[in-house]
């Protein structure tokens, strides 16, 4: 199975190729323009965040997942598509220990958390420390039954931040950046669920992002949405990448194939493929792949 | 890794009927075109201005069958969103329609040259190389079939071997111009004629360069990557 740093070196090893004003890469072979020019269409992966070696899940006596390799690069949108059942979900859900809600499920191998090389599977690691490093937003909007302040407070308030100025601000900054302070700057009193569906899962947003995690995970985050809220979170989540590892599964391939990056194609519980967008939607190299995306497929 | 009993074709069948008919209309106007470049010779070797005419009157059909093309393959993207070799195929077919589209031109260009050329004299510029004409002629109408029946057949082979033969049909246009320079050099009073006659061969050779614009369109849509130069002597 490949990680995403090695096929990205295996697809185009030109990836490297030296960029105006490097130095460091100017005593090797200078690329011609038409180099350039193909690598700047393919995305590059960023170092790694999060890596998943060898990773094994079971439900019970059933395996979900089967020894999956997967690197997830920093600062980039990584798109987890593939039909139902096909792990997934599963596959997401381990980033924050959600399993470990459920009786009798069983990891094996790692999830390992940059810088500080945390095991996420690990029975070592506190699956509570865990969630406060990786935020999650779900299929449907979740917000508590609490105004919209309190929502994006909750996890701030659990951190200890009682402080009235400072959680202001920190909720003021988790709402814009979850694009939706001026749609609430004025209701922030009034309860949540209160508000539309699309801005609900931005309020969701924000009470993930107010913790400021190194990972956001968005499990199907608009198949509940109308067209325009999608658009809008599709764009949020393009935006997101800056501050934010961003992990998204979703049956909408062509939402994977607008907001991410790089896509990873799961079919049986094991990773087929995985590649730059814009390689997966134009010319995957397994034929799995590209019945699944085309839809030639049962 | 395989993928548990895929099914052959989509599981939307009007994207799999898309797709055929927007072949089919391809298939369909390369017919059209080649006939066109064909007639369009014959038209100026034979003298046979009615030929010329009835090509002319038939070009305004084949823009008809590019803008359809055209159209058509923009709304099935629109409709249907097609990624990976549906995406490919789909603009390869539109591509090359725009190509087809060119070749209709030039073979405008010959059959207008043919419509005024009259009945010509044994020291007329066009019996001077008719013989490179009409070699041209149907070394280009070749190309093209091959370029269009690699398209209804995704055929990489094929694809190949049109862009092998376009040397051939460079050579050909070489050595014409060659002989057309030393028949106005005798005789500069055809100098009218000889430049129709220069254009007509150059229309042949870029006819060549279109069919291979389209053999490149089939490779990309078959093998999903673009074909480099090196790639030109492989076979299939």
């Amino acid at each position: 199975m490949e990680t995403l740093v090695n096929t990205r070196a295996e697809i185009n090893p030109r990836q490297v190729a030296p960029m105006q004003g490097d130095t460091s890469a100017q005593n090797s072979e200078t690329p011609s323009l038409s180099i350039v020019l193909e690598d700047r269409k393919v995305a590059r992966a960023n170092p790694p965040k999060a890596s998943a070696e060898k990773l094994n899940f079971w439900y019970g006596t059933n395996q979900a997942l089967k020894n999956i390799n997967l690197v997830i690069p920093e600062h980039q949108v990584s798109a987890l598509i593939g039909p139902s059942g096909c792990g997934k979900s599963t596959f997401l859900r381990c980033f924050n220990r959600m399993h470990d809600l459920q009786a009798d499920t069983k990891y094996e191998g790692a999830i390992t958390l940059r810088p500080d090389n945390v095991n996420l599977v690990g029975p070592e690691t506190d699956p509570i420390e865990v969630r406060m490093r990786i935020g999650m937003v779900f299929q449907k909007p979740n917000p508590f039954p609490k105004s919209v302040f309190e929502n994006v407070a909750y996890g701030l308030r659990l951190r200890g931040i009682s402080n009235r100025t400072e959680l202001a601000e920190r909720v003021e900054k988790a709402l814009r950046a979850a694009a939706i302070w001026d749609e609430v700057k004025d209701r922030l009193n009034d309860s949540a669920l209160a508000l539309s569906g699309g801005q609900m899962q931005r309020v969701c947003i924000s009470r993930a992002l107010a913790t400021e995690p190194e990972i956001l995970l968005f499990d199907e985050p608009t198949s509940a949405l109308d067209p325009i809220a999608t658009a809008k979170i599709e764009e949020l989540i393009t935006e997101l990448r800056q501050r934010v590892t961003v992990l998204i599964v979703t049956h909408n391939m062509q939402q994977a194939a607008r907001v991410s990056d790089f896509t990873a194609f799961m079919y049986l519980g094991e990773l087929v493929e995985v590649d730059a967008t814009s390689k997966i939607f134009t010319n995957p190299s397994k034929k799995a792949t590209e019945d699944y995306i085309t839809g030639r497929y049962g | 890794m395989q993928v548990a009993d895929p099914h052959d074709g989509h599981t939307s069948k009007s994207v799999d009927q898309t797709l055929h008919e927007l072949r089919m209309h391809a298939v369909e106007m390369g017919g059209l075109v080649i006939d066109q470049v064909s007639s369009a010779v014959k038209a100026l070797l034979e003298r046979d201005a009615r030929l010329a005419d009835v090509v002319l009157s038939r070009e305004p059909l084949v823009n008809e069958y590019e803008s359809r093309l055209d159209g058509d393959s923009l709304t099935f993207m629109a409709l249907h969103q097609p990624v990976a070799n549906d995406l490919r195929t789909a603009r390869a077919i539109a591509r090359s329609g725009v190509e087809l589209e060119r070749v209709g031109d030039e073979s405008k260009k010959i059959a207008r040259f043919a419509a005024k050329a009259g009945a010509g004299s044994p020291h007329d510029p066009v019996v001077s190389v008719a013989r490179h004409l009409r070699h041209m002629g149907t070394l280009s109408t070749a190309m093209l079939r091959n370029a269009v029946r690699a398209l209804d057949e995704a055929d990489p082979a094929l694809a190949r071997e049109v862009l092998d033969r376009d040397k051939e049909l460079d050579e050909e246009f070489a050595t014409a111009l060659r002989q057309v320079m030393s028949f106005v050099m005798e005789d500069a009073q055809f100098l009218r004629a000889t430049i129709d006659t220069v254009f007509a061969l150059k229309g042949l050779e870029r006819i060549g360069d279109h069919a291979k614009n389209i053999s490149e369109q089939v490779l990309y849509m078959v093998e999903g990557e673009r074909p480099t130069k090196a790639k030109k002597g492989d076979g299939g």
